[in-house]
């Protein structure tokens, strides 16, 4: 199904094309067929439809696409094929026979096919926007035209090497456009030299850039080159405008295959790359001034919509030529980002390329969790996330390195020996592992897919969970005195484990509610159930954790590992961990909430929503039922929502302040978290939040039922997740 | 092609009239609405198939004989969930914020319930206020959210509205907006 112009049937000129006849044979005869032809064209009227018994309307309605030149007759096009495009000079080589413009329209070519790159990036089907460039969807004729073939076949080599890192973290976000590639021109023969040959062009404009400054110092010429362009004054600004565009596309293919490297061997040079990346864009951006100047343009003027540093239109571009390519019918409306835009999206793109290249390889699973949600809190795009998700997931290992096991063993605080145990083989255990691979997978998608995957990936935690318990209890239900050391010890590695999958159970789930703000999901008069269910899980996430924290420094104990019991040892025993209590400090401050919105809908109404055709305990079914069908947590139901909050009033909520608890934890943990920015800045908020709503709090439990005039509202202006209530008197 | 100035018409909510789909007449004039106002390009085949399959669902909003609102939905079995979903609804700008396409949805998700439908749903862009609104009020939730799923590159809710469990009627719950 290539594109080839024969079978088309249109031609230059728009006559139809004289075939060669197919000569009749002894069991073929030719026979007019225009009756029958004319009887078909009566046979439907205007608007209607084939169906019948296999075909029905639905299927005979999705089977028809707009805008789809080999079914939609209506649709016109300049051009009908790509040889018809170049026959009628739409990608012209060389692009001017004056070789100064055809150096500024090769610039513009460069340009603009960084911004069709990032917005194919940006979710873009590949056809419409790289490969609308004539001049790379037939390569090989480029080759005359150095400069251009090779920045052409750069770009080809490396849209083949971004494709194919999206498709190998295959996440299946709604962003599988991205990695479309049916039939472009993306496997190029002589591609794996691609670097070698933009090397070769960017050492004669080096040359020539060491001459021209040697001209301009009136020193002799140490060569004869022949100069880029006929302008000799423009002849330095023009080499050094195509130097940093071709330094950039060569650093960025080598970050590509250093970050390919297996085991974060390449993320060191990689790093290096990216920074020669970045100064590279950051004179593409200088650049710009020169090129707009050399028009004899202003240098202000409005050119922000546009795709290339000039501001002009670039020659050899057509994207509705690859239409019957794109996925998509109707095609998208496409608007390629501005050169300004393609740039910030590069910049950005390397700067979260950077931040996963330094990141430690931390083998606690603790840590790398924190620090992919941290990076998510950027809104990385597609390419970042899927380099990112590589990194950790390789060959069924953390990094491709560590085996899922020996993380599990140290997420549940078991001694370093348990990776070598047995019990690894063991069924559960095995698919415990995967559940640990997919959730790195997941956690690295964009947060609305990540969200919809979290809630069914509930079921298959709570399934591991009652696995592991039943294993639990079958094989070692009857340990006792007689029982084998190891028995013993398998026994401990499964409590462990089993304490574990519920702290990781609820630590997903609270994603998964958490998410729900981020994306928008819920509406103000939602607030309390879902504040409500953040409170219940959050008591159990803490419960968890310390439990295994407490176990796990018990076992130690036992192993002999601490010395006998100093008075410090003691102490920190009963103390809680730090990370227990930051917990407590979210715990009240989405209890003070539920609260809050509970008493303001008792008592003056606020935030109800009676609708004519169902009740909150729907929407309650329908928020939850991811969370409910998964027990998580047990026993918590809406009569149970309906139960705590039904007597919520005003004067309850002035004998209890849980924002001021919530104030008062989050300053006293600040100290154990001295070394660890994130959560401090993290505890500043929730502080603020706490503040604020504990002073809003006593305001409206003041006046509340009393002040008509009283505007209370929830924004989330301070935290991602917890509002802040705004009290005022309108 | 609209009027620049965006003026609001004049009338009395008793001055607009419902009807349910009649027939292919009605067509051209749900077409014409749509193609107008919405987004997303349709074949009249798009058409076609919902309101010949399930023309009950379907609603047409007239102020003195001018087609002003419609309304397009079609429901099934949806992995063991009986469904309604609201294909199209559309008023036209003069005619906006008057409660004719809370009306208009309100007949049709009256008649899905009453068909047996466990459920309605729909999509709607994250940027329509509007519709988010509307459609808040008449109990939906947010299920979630679809990244691009627009051609223009906008996200979109799926919205979703559970109706209760069969149970003898309650006729405050049930009772139509208006009463």
């Amino acid at each position: 199904m290539a594109d080839n112009a024969v079978s088309e049937g249109a031609s230059m000129d728009g006559h139809p094309l004289k075939l060669a006849s197919i000569p009749a044979t002894d069991s073929t005869v030719w026979t007019d067929a225009s009756p029958l032809l004319q009887a078909a064209c009566t046979g439907l009227r205007d608007g209607e439809l084939i169906h019948g018994d296999n075909f029905n309307l639905f299927a005979a309605m999705s089977a028809l696409e707009i805008m789809d030149p080999k079914m939609d007759s209506g649709i016109v096009r300049t051009y009908y094929s790509i040889d018809e495009a170049i026959e009628h000079g739409a990608a012209p080589i060389p692009i001017s026979l004056d070789s100064t413009i055809d150096v500024q329209c090769t610039i513009d070519i460069m340009d603009h096919l960084l911004a069709c790159e990032a917005a194919w990036h940006k979710g873009h089907s590949l056809a419409q926007t790289v490969f609308s460039c004539i001049y790379l969807l037939r390569l090989d004729r480029t080759a005359p035209h150095a400069l251009l073939h090779s920045y052409c076949r750069i770009i080809r080599a490396t849209c083949k090497a971004v494709v194919s890192v999206a498709s190998n973290a295959r996440t299946h976000e709604e962003e599988d456009l991205f990695t479309m590639t049916y039939g472009l021109p993306l496997n190029g023969d002589g591609d794996d030299k691609c670097l070698s040959i933009l090397n070769a062009v960017e050492d004669t404009i080096s040359r020539q850039l060491r001459a021209c400054k040697a001209a301009s110092l009136k020193r002799r010429l140490p060569e004869d080159l022949e100069p880029l362009q006929s302008n000799p004054n423009l002849e330095e600004g023009f080499c050094k405008a195509l130097l940093c565009r071709l330094c950039f596309r060569k650093h960025f293919f080598h970050i590509l295959a250093c970050m390919k490297r297996p085991q974060g061997r390449g993320l060191e040079s990689a790093r290096k790359h990216i920074s020669s990346c970045m100064t590279e864009l950051e004179s593409i951006q200088k650049s710009a001034y020169f090129i707009r100047s050399c028009f004899g343009e202003s240098c202000e003027g409005d050119i922000d919509d546009k795709t290339t540093a000039s501001g002009r239109e670039p020659i050899g571009f057509d994207a509705m030529l690859n239409s019957r390519l794109s996925a998509l019918m109707p095609p998208r409306t496409i608007k390629i980002l501005s050169w300004k835009k393609a740039v910030e999206y590069f910049v950005k793109l390397l700067h979260d390329l950077d931040v996963i290249c330094s990141y430690s390889l931390d083998p606690h699973l603790e840590s790398l969790l924190r620090f992919v949600v941290q990076f998510q809190k950027s809104q990385p795009d597609l390419v970042a996330r899927s380099h990112l998700q590589l990194l950790l997931v390789q060959d069924g290992k953390l990094y491709g390195r560590d085996p899922l096991f020996s993380v599990i063993t140290k997420a549940a605080a078991l001694l370093e020996a348990t990776k070598n145990h047995d019990i690894q083989k063991n069924e559960s255990i095995l698919q415990l592992g995967m559940l640990v691979m997919n959730l790195l997978k997941i956690l690295c998608t964009n947060a609305a897919w990540q969200r919809r995957k979290l809630g069914k990936f509930l079921q298959d935690w709570h399934v591991i969970y009652v696995q592991l318990e039943l294993a639990l209890r079958n094989e070692f239900g009857e340990v006792s005195s007689r029982s084998s050391n190891d028995e013993n010890v398998c026994m401990k590695i499964f409590q462990h484990i089993l304490l574990w999958v519920e702290e990781q159970t609820y630590w997903i789930t609270f994603r998964f509610l958490i998410l729900g703000f981020e994306l928008e999901l819920y509406s103000t008069s939602e607030y309390c159930m879902v504040y409500w269910y953040l409170y219940a899980v959050l008591i159990k996430l803490a419960e968890k954790t310390q439990l295994k924290m407490a176990v796990s420094y018990d076992t130690a104990k036992r192993k002999g590992k601490k010395k006998k019991d100093s008075p410090k040892d003691l102490a920190r025993e009963s103390r809680i961990p730090p990370a227990v209590t930051f917990l407590q400090c979210c715990i009240f401050l989405a209890e003070g909430l539920t609260m809050m919105l509970a008493a303001l809908r008792n008592e003056i109404s606020l935030f109800q929503s009676p609708g004519p055709f169902n009740t909150e305990q729907e929407k309650f079914a329908q928020h939850f039922e991811l969370l409910q069908r998964a027990c998580i947590p047990d026993h918590f139901s809406y009569p149970s929502y309906k139960e705590s909050t039904t007597h919520a009033r005003f004067s309850t909520l002035a004998m209890y302040n849980y924002f001021k608890d919530a104030q008062r934890i989050a300053k006293e943990v600040k100290s154990s978290f001295s070394n660890d920015p994130e959560r401090l800045a993290e505890l500043q908020k929730l502080e603020h939040v706490a503040e604020h709503n504990s002073a809003a709090q006593d305001l409206i439990c003041r006046l509340g039922a009393l002040d008509p005039s009283l505007k209370v509202s929830f924004e989330l202006s301070h935290h991602p997740f917890f509002a802040t209530v705004v009290a005022k008197r309108s | 092609m609209e009027a620049m100035t965006e003026e609001k018409a004049e009338f009395e909510e008793e001055e607009i009239k419902y009807v349910s789909y009649g027939g292919e007449h009605h067509l051209p004039l749900i077409m014409s609405l749509v193609d107008q106002e919405l987004s997303e390009p349709y074949s009249i085949f798009t058409y076609r198939y919902f309101v010949y399959l399930w023309p009950q669902l379907s609603f047409l909003a007239f102020h003195k004989g001018k087609c002003v609102g419609t309304v397009v939905c079609k429901m099934g079995e949806h992995r063991n969930t009986f469904r309604g979903y609201i294909a199209m609804l559309v008023v036209i700008k003069p005619y906006r914020g008057r409660g004719i396409a809370t009306e208009l949805v309100t007949r049709s998700i009256r008649m899905m319930m009453e068909s047996g439908c466990e459920e309605v749903t729909l999509e709607a862009e994250v940027t329509n206020k509007g519709a988010l609104a509307l459609y808040g009020r008449l109990g939906f939730i947010r299920a979630k959210r679809l990244f691009h799923y627009y051609l223009n590159g906008v996200d979109a809710f799926r919205l979703k509205l559970l109706f209760p469990p069969p149970s003898p009627p309650d006729q405050e719950l049930y009772s139509s907006p208006d009463t």
